[in-house]
């Protein structure tokens, strides 16, 4: 039976729903300690005391640790995937509120908790800065020199800079922008922003260490095992094979869980105290780890009279918090698609990642490109009504078609932009009569489209075991935290081995035993370990043909592998073991002009149609339809796929028009589930979940990622809507319902007061 | 968490003796749900937790005397959501229940926590003020009772003292009277309430008379909207004189900002849901 394609439910769901499946907040060792972090309660400050003696004292405590004792472990105890940046307790100075400064250890979790609340940090406070284009200026420097970790090329002239704030500056110049501009009939600009919000899944951070007799295995809720054993290993100067990093299920990652979290530090941790040691945060302690990153992005395009979009001008200033993360690769790897997917000859885009006094942010579900979508397709539709061209017919005219090269100069290949656009306005019954609500309820329509290039270029490592009755089991150290990897890939070996899907056994990421992979994040799982896990199906397909002919069975017979084994071996004896690596080729972008003719081995395609019911004397607005569209080549299972596609959408609705981490002097005011909403069930509408007709001809199977690919049209297709229906423009998220009626208030001259 | 411990008395008596006026350290617990989330939280640390759920089985009954509806503490919130009585009398109370928290917290959760717990944006204790309901209280010295709407002194704060409980809450019969209660949410459906409107009134000869005009959740405690209460006395139901009476509510209540919302927009909410809350009153029936 054909396997790829089959819609079977995830092969963990029986075990999950039972209650069954392993997570690293179950996991109890003999003699582990709890460790329970004591954090900054000033934005910016160096560190006169810490105050470590009244919670020594309390009973059960069996140790307090602080960033110097880290030190004398570790003599440059800084980490991170883009910068060295990261104390893994804070030294001299804190950044941001919430930051770790000490940890307390104790057998009982509640003694490390109350003993936590008993330390005593002084500080000199610094003037602090949280805005991303203030902190363009260093009146206030967050880190005194820049320390770039030296894994990126594009990051080595910020080595050793001082006096400044930016990150990282990504530029890219295509073609004459100021003589485009200059021809353009007309000329239009626009700010748009977006908020702080975090992925709070709903399994908070965990990681246990457990030192052991020459290795140090640590147990973790992350997305990037392989990562973390490198970065664990560098640490401590240690050869990777002392570092062994398991990960069982999650309960969710979106981006949170990559690169190191809490693995540092309990690693550390274990090491000084010789006993395992466990940290689990609190769902309020989230707030303190990483968020997406706040934007303000300045677009400006020039239209020449047909409605083509001739020039396009993009400053995007990325609101990094404390500490890098990943936000320089967001800065660069979303910053070249800042244009949107449209085929225009003169671009210029800026784009610089901001060290500030908040959270740190990182990858959210969309690495960046939901803050560019929501900035460039507002934009686009302002541009529309602006010309008085129908928007879908707008986009329309400038979408890159096949073939045409992109901003970076990459080339668009098996990218569905244009199938995607016609879906959305086809579901959306687009060209048919609207009915546009009455009274007090006024009803609208908005769509948006958005694109995305994969992380590049990034290696993944695949083993396929043919036992000798013929199971199968794969090894890979993609994480499964709900996207249905597990069952992807069960499905793309069982497909070439001529099995079922439910009867491989996916064993989950444990670095002693399975192979290496960059990560599972970006949407790259799918893409780059299916086509690892391919090839090493083949190889194993392969190598049992070799057997068979070594067992002296006629060629092209087909015997079933445990035959084979037991022609071969006598009995019931030996294995096969089919192995690939795959890295997709990749051409770093020109220094000066950010461009490149190979930047991405593939091209993820989403967008959104809304329709929505504005209350005109509330501005509650209610979404009443969502059409999710993407190209994700030919999916392997559909069902799942379109799962992804709709968790992306409702995840991004929060986004819109609720979610928002609330900062008062540094402090974040509604660290918690209460005071930080994301949707619930009745918020959620109704939805339709489109896979556009699309093969992505280097993918496994045709197949590639989609697990962001909802999330990039839902705010502007909303704003958009709004527009439509009251005519009113917001430009700022979140979209809450006062923010709509202060709009329509000002719109009617009767603005509301401030307070 | 800290550790601290519980306490399990049998009786309600044997409840109000383990109680101290002086120590707020000490606290009854019956559903748990508000108070188990202040202690995860750290906000209150007890030191002791007198768990009600031993005392008699009285307190949890849901009993018809003469006309009116006597509601005992320990019912949980779901019992007054599907028991028979509530569903012919007080189909606003009924209503409300749906869109108050969630079926899980709604188990558990208890009628007399929710009025004892003095958290402005709950949604019972409106409605039941609105409906003109009376507060049993039961203390060392003996039974007091009081009117719902008079039970609050500040934010989290009831007049209650630290050793007396609440046993129950007794509804009058509605004699035609329409009511309603309107949850209006600024940010997800389940957030708590930004505003919180509940009325009462008779209708007669298409004109309001004895309403009650009840604002929770913008306001530090739950208010009762006396100058509101007298522009609608005798009004005609018309936009006209609806929107009076939001102006004056507007004008009346003391409304804070908070993170649902600034005071400036909750008032226009207030304007805006006082109309609709009467409008559906009507309609409700």
């Amino acid at each position: 039976m054909k396997q790829v394609g089959r819609e079977i439910p995830r092969l963990e769901v029986r075990a999950k729903v039972t209650g069954r499946a392993d997570y690293v907040h179950n996991l109890r060792l003999p003699g582990m300690l709890y460790g329970k972090v004591a954090r900054a309660t000033v934005p910016h400050g160096r560190i006169r005391r810490i105050d470590t003696a009244s919670a020594q004292k309390i009973p059960g405590v069996h140790r307090v640790i602080a960033g110097e004792d880290i030190r004398k472990l570790i003599a440059e105890p800084y980490y991170g995937p883009a910068f060295h940046d990261q104390p893994i307790l804070a030294l001299n100075k804190v950044r941001h509120v919430g930051e770790p400064v000490a940890v307390v250890l104790a057998s009982d979790p509640h003694v490390a908790e109350r003993a936590a609340q008993m330390i005593a940090v002084e500080y000199d406070e610094l003037p602090a800065v949280y805005d991303e284009v203030a902190a363009m200026q260093p009146d206030v420097v967050v880190h005194d020199m820049l320390k770039p970790a030296g894994t990126f090329a594009d990051l080595k002239h910020l080595k050793g800079r001082t006096n400044t704030n930016v990150a990282l500056d990504y530029h890219l110049r295509r073609g004459d922008l100021d003589a485009a501009m200059a021809r353009a009939d007309r000329v239009v600009e626009h700010t748009f922003k977006t908020q702080q919000c975090l992925h709070l899944a709903l399994e908070p951070f965990v990681s246990v260490a457990e030192p052991g007799d020459g290795v140090l295995t640590i147990h973790t809720s992350s997305q990037t095992p392989s990562f973390v054993r490198t970065e664990i290993a560098r640490l401590f100067g240690w050869p990777e094979n002392r570092v062994r990093v398991k990960v069982p299920h999650l309960g969710g990652g979106f981006g949170a869980k990559v690169y190191v979290k809490l693995e540092a530090l309990v690693a550390a941790l274990a090491v000084l105290v010789r006993r395992p040691v466990k940290i689990a945060l609190t769902m309020e302690e989230q707030f303190y780890m990483i968020t997406k990153h706040p934007t303000t992005f300045r677009i400006k395009s020039g239209v020449d009279r047909d409605g083509k979009v001739v020039a396009r001008a993009c400053e995007v200033f990325w609101n990094g918090g404390a500490y890098a993360d990943i936000g320089p690769r967001v800065t660069q790897k979303s910053g070249f698609t800042a244009a949107g997917p449209y085929d225009i000859d003169n671009i210029n885009i800026d784009s610089y990642e901001l060290y500030t006094n908040r959270t740190p942010a990182g990858a959210l579900r969309g690495f960046g490109i939901p803050q560019l979508v929501w900035a460039y397709e507002s934009h686009s539709d302002l541009l529309a009504r602006e010309l008085g061209i129908d928007p879908v017919e707008f986009r329309r005219r400038n979408v890159l078609r096949e073939g045409r090269p992109q901003a970076s100069g990459t080339a668009m290949k098996d990218a569905a932009i244009a199938q995607v656009l016609d879906a959305i306005a086809a579901r959306m019954g687009w060209s048919k009569p609207f009915d546009r609500g009455h009274g007090t309820m006024r009803r609208g329509r908005g769509i948006a489209i958005g694109f995305k290039a994969s992380i590049s270029p990034t290696t993944s490592v695949a083993i396929v075991n043919v036992s000798a009755d013929g199971s199968t089991t794969l090894y890979t150290s993609t994480v499964d935290m709900g996207q249905g990897s597990d069952t992807a890939f069960a499905q793309m070996v069982a497909e070439i081995l001529d099995l079922a899907a439910e009867d491989v056994r996916v064993v989950h990421p444990d670095t002693d035993v399975t192979p290496y992979d960059m990560g599972t994040l970006g949407s790259r799982s799918l893409f780059h370990m299916g086509n690892a896990v391919r090839l090493a199906a083949e190889d194993a397909r392969d190598k049992l043909r070799a057997l068979a002919a070594e067992a002296g069975l006629p060629e092209g017979t087909n015997y079933p592998p445990a035959e084979i084994f037991k022609k071969r071996y006598g009995m019931q004896a030996g294995n096969i073991i089919g192995t690939a690596s795959f890295v997709p080729t990749y051409k770093s972008p020109n220094a000066q002009t950010g461009l490149s003719d190979n930047v991405t081995p593939f091209w993820m395609i989403g967008g959104a149609g809304v329709e929505v019911e504005v209350d005109t004397e509330t501005g509650a607005v209610r979404v009443t339809k969502l059409v999710n569209a993407a190209d994700c080549g030919t999916p392997i299972n559909p069902a799942i796929a379109r799962t992804q596609l709709s968790g992306a959408a409702i995840m991004q609705l929060g986004f819109t028009l609720s979610e928002d981490m609330r900062l008062d002097g540094g402090q974040v005011t509604n660290a918690s589930l209460a005071d930080y909403k994301i949707p619930g069930i009745r918020d959620i509408p109704p939805m339709e979940n489109v896979l556009v007709e699309a093969e992505q001809h280097s993918g496994p199977f045709g197949a590639k990622g989609l697990g962001e690919s909802g999330t990039f049209g839902v705010s502007p297709a909303i704003a958009n809507a709004i527009h439509d229906a009251v005519g009113v423009r917001i430009t700022s998220l979140p979209i809450t319902a006062e923010v709509v009626l202060r709009a329509l208030r000002a719109q009617a001259g009767k603005p509301l007061e401030d307070e | 968490m800290i550790p601290f411990e519980m306490v399990e008395p049998q009786s309600l008596q044997e409840a109000v003796s383990l109680l101290d006026p002086e120590e707020p350290t000490i606290r009854p617990v019956a559903g748990g749900t508000a108070l188990m989330l202040m202690m995860k939280a750290g906000v209150f640390q007890p030191t002791r937790l007198i768990c009600l759920h031993a005392i008699e089985p009285e307190h949890a009954r849901i009993t018809v005397s003469g006309e009116a509806l006597r509601i005992g503490a320990m019912a949980t919130l779901s019992d007054v959501e599907h028991d028979a009585n509530v569903a012919a009398r007080l189909p606003v109370l009924k209503r409300a229940m749906r869109t108050l928290s969630n079926v899980r917290v709604r188990n558990v959760a208890r009628v007399g926590g929710a009025l004892a717990h003095g958290d402005p944006h709950m949604d019972l204790p409106p409605v039941l003020a609105a409906l003109g309901a009376k507060v049993s209280v039961a203390g060392p010295k003996g039974h007091r009772e009081l009117p719902v709407e008079a039970l609050y002194s500040g934010y989290y704060e009831t007049v209650l003292e630290k050793n007396e409980l609440i046993t129950s809450v007794t509804v009058p019969a509605r004699n035609g009277r329409k009511a309603t209660y309107m949850k209006v949410t600024s940010r997800t459906a389940d957030d708590w309430p930004a505003l919180g409107v509940a009325v009462s009134f008779a209708h007669k000869d298409g004109t309001i008379r004895d309403p009650i005009v009840i604002v929770s959740a913008a306001t530090e405690k739950l208010t009762r909207m006396t100058s509101t209460e007298k522009e609608l006395q005798g009004a005609t139901v018309d936009d006209k004189a609806l929107a009076r009476a939001g102006e004056a509510a507007a004008a009346e209540a003391q409304i804070l900002a908070d993170a649902h919302g600034t005071a400036a927009y909750k008032r226009e909410l207030l304007k805006v849901y006082l109309r609709r809350a009467v409008r559906q009153a009507l309609a409700e029936g």
